[in-house]
């Protein structure tokens, strides 16, 4: 099979290496194309360019000189106008089968950043798509990727890997804010400071439907800023124990090096709304929140610690998974493997079955004009006493490629059968 | 009293043949059997366990139907008044119409597992109550259905509310442990079960109060050979004390602008939980001793005497 994935991934290759290869807008994806059919024609091509990978799958037919990783990598180089010295050791080559599997492990997350996370496949069936309208896909690229999408399927459906939130973030509110409250649009959020994570936070909270938005920073400005983002509203520091009496959801991320609010004081600050649930995100370390604020009544006080737990046992019951995600890329991939090669020697069957049973069509004509008082049912007769001889003579070879294509690649006998026929 | 023929029997015989077969095993061992559906899904749902668990409930349901039905006819009375046994079945099968539609609702919820529990009891305890069909009903027929209507529906509305508090308690326990694994048991989250739980006492009581009100009243004109109520008869006495207490506990919720959560969960869970083991317990008591009660529990001699009595 020559096909050959050229990749470097966040696993292999440091980002200020991968950002200068990304084939980062759609026409800079474009141009790339344009200029892969002009430096390789009758080539297939489909580039996979995301943040946490640049990939470049390339097939060419089976007679033709396959491209080696070399001369790929000199394509990248020249394209992007990097050095090849400064990414070449970065890169990673697979061939035939093992390009296959590759693909199928991307597409199916095992080579993720966050394992089994979903934006994988998007990302692929849009470089699919997009190599499609570029007309760099022919029979190989359609039938890997379309295997590619329905291995990623399987995955998903057969083995828990997509199962559980793995993020702080996702955990805090996917997980335990939606077990608290049942609807969001009428529940007051309360960030303290505006760390990265309250705004990660703040994110899922949006898509939950929350409105109403509190931002309280011991800095006005910043607090302005992750407001305005988040079509929230800022209020002073002064009145941070007011906001603390009236909030649902209260995201904390100062950089107070000790707990900024005991039970005690929370307490008070509830005391008008006695029977109003809290739910608490600490997210600062060292914590906002004293962590006997959490033993209150209608209070539930998560902080990282608690949260880490929940995502490292994610990220374990998703570890667990991936023998069975590799069972069915294994299974895939002998599959796809096995219908390409029957696909390949398909080709050389039907040549041969075409050849012979035109040679045994030019001499039965040559025949029935030589002996034309042969009768409509003689004919026939004799007909089919040819055509099965030609079939019999054809079942050894054709049976002797079909078991090769069944175990690997038959590109000897393809061979052998071309020059022995003239094919 | 002699049985009368079959009134609302099926006319199709392979129907009827199966209504006379179905007894309270049939029903029993499938919800029994759902209910182990569930527990087998204590650490991880699976699609096919649910299915199963749904489909025994269902057929449960069908065959409890068919019971009921059987019973009704062969009383000639309606489930409600024939007797404390198909008053109890008439409750367990609201609330397993309840649980069909919880389930339907939201397949991934694993309120079966506090559900279940509560409806085996439900059945488990309509054994161990008279199930003699009420020979009492000459007078007052309407007003009779409407006391066991209002009484059933109240205690099906309470049933919900304690369910709905152990639901809670459980969420409750969950959240402060952190304890929110992948996969593990789905249970609504708090808000809902809050409203659920205010919702279901709110409508328990007036429908307990309405049918208690009426029993009373149905005592005091009590009529031909049918018993007067006694201050000394145990489900009077039991139903009053329990009606009082959800009594205050309704304008306790009345009052309340924001339920403090786990603190109604908890009085909710220990109100309902009184009322039920009461009204259940003394009905079982008074079956077990033979004691005397306006609900079908009289000794046959006091039953006899009374029916001497009539006109």
């Amino acid at each position: 099979m020559n096909l050959l994935a050229l990749y470097c991934t966040h696993q292999t290759t440091p980002l200020a290496i991968r950002e200068r290869l990304a084939f980062a807008t759609p026409e800079r994806l474009a141009a790339a194309y344009t200029r892969l059919k002009e430096r390789f024609p009758e080539t297939e091509s489909v580039v996979l360019s995301t943040c946490n990978r640049v990939e470049l799958y390339v097939a060419r037919p089976s007679d033709a000189e396959p491209l080696t990783p070399p001369l790929l990598a000199q394509f990248l180089s020249e394209f992007h106008d990097v050095p090849l010295d400064e990414f070449v050791g970065e890169l990673r080559a697979a061939t035939g089968s093992e390009a296959v599997r590759h693909l199928f492990e991307v597409i199916s997350s095992l080579d993720s950043m966050v394992l089994g996370e979903p934006q994988i496949v998007n990302q692929v069936r849009e470089a699919y798509r997009v190599a499609e309208a570029q007309g760099s896909c022919g029979s190989v690229a359609h039938a890997l990727f379309q295997g590619a999408i329905r291995t990623s399927g399987r995955v998903r459906s057969e083995t828990r890997l997509a199962e559980g939130k793995v993020s702080i973030a996702s955990v805090a509110v996917g997980d335990f804010a939606k077990s608290i409250f049942d609807h969001f649009a009428d529940k007051l959020v309360l960030v303290i400071g505006a760390g990265e994570m309250a705004e990660e936070t703040l994110r899922y909270l949006k898509d939950e439907g929350v409105r109403d938005i509190v931002v309280i920073n011991r800095s006005p400005e910043r607090a302005e800023r992750v407001a305005a983002e988040w079509g929230g509203r800022t209020a002073p520091w002064s009145d941070l124990n007011k906001w603390l009496g009236q909030a649902d959801v209260i995201v904390s991320t100062t950089g107070a090096d000790k707990p900024i609010v005991d039970a005690k004081l929370f307490k008070q600050v509830r005391s008008a709304n006695p029977g109003r649930t809290a739910f608490i995100l600490d997210l600062g370390a060292p914590r906002d929140f004293d962590t006997n604020v959490g033993d209150l009544d209608n209070v539930f006080l998560y902080d990282i610690d608690s949260l880490r737990n929940t995502c490292e046992e994610n990220r374990k019951a998703r570890v667990r998974e991936i023998d069975k995600a590799r069972e069915v890329i294994d299974e895939e991939t002998a599959k796809f493997m096995a219908e390409y090669y029957h696909r390949a020697s398909g080709e050389v069957v039907s040549r041969l079955m075409q050849d012979w049973h035109g040679v045994s069509r030019e001499e039965l004509d040559r025949l029935f004009n030589k002996l034309p008082h042969l009768n409509e049912k003689d004919r026939e007769q004799i007909e089919r006493t040819v055509e099965r001889i030609v079939n019999k003579l054809l079942h050894p070879p054709l049976e002797a490629l079909k078991d090769e294509a069944r175990e690997g690649t038959p590109h000897g006998l393809i061979n052998a059968l071309k020059k022995l026929f003239g094919l | 009293m002699p049985i009368r023929s079959p009134v609302y029997f099926p006319k199709s015989r392979a129907v009827n043949e199966i209504m006379l077969k179905t007894t309270v095993i049939c029903f029993l061992a499938s919800y029994g059997l759902a209910f182990a559906c569930e527990l087998s899904q204590l650490k991880r749902r699976h699609a096919l366990a649910r299915i199963v668990s749904l489909l025994l409930a269902v057929a449960g349901l069908v065959a409890h139907t068919f019971y009921l039905l059987r019973r009704s006819n062969q009383s000639d009375l309606p489930p409600l008044l024939s007797s404390a046994h198909d008053w109890l079945l008439v409750v367990a099968w609201l609330a397993v119409l309840v649980y069909l539609f919880v389930t339907m609702a939201d397949g991934e919820l694993a309120t079966g597992l506090v559900m279940w529990p509560v409806i085996l009891t439900l059945v488990i305890t309509s054994r161990f109550v008279t199930d003699s069909p009420s020979h009492r009903l000459d007078y007052h027929r309407g007003w009779k259905m409407l006391h066991a209507s209002m009484l059933g529906l109240g205690t099906t509305f309470v049933l919900l509310g304690f369910v709905s508090s152990l639901l809670y308690l459980w969420q409750h326990r969950r959240l402060k442990k952190r304890s929110m694994k992948t996969g593990a048991v789905k249970l609504p989250n708090l808000e809902l079960i809050e409203r659920l739980n205010r919702w279901a006492i709110l409508t328990a009581v007036p429908f307990q109060a309405f049918g208690i009100a009426t029993g009373f009243g149905l005592s005091i004109f009590a009529k031909g050979g049918e018993l007067p109520m006694t201050w000394t008869d145990p489900v009077v006495i039991g139903g009053a004390i329990t009606g009082l207490l959800m009594g205050v506990l309704f304008v306790w919720l009345l009052t309340q602008k924001r339920s403090p959560g786990r603190q109604v969960a908890l009085l909710t869970a220990w109100a309902c939980g009184f009322l039920l083991v009461t009204m259940i317990g003394l009905q079982m008591l008074t079956a077990a001793v033979g004691m005397r009660s306006i609900h079908g529990s009289a000794p046959v001699a006091a039953e006899t005497a009374a029916e001497g009595r009539a006109p």
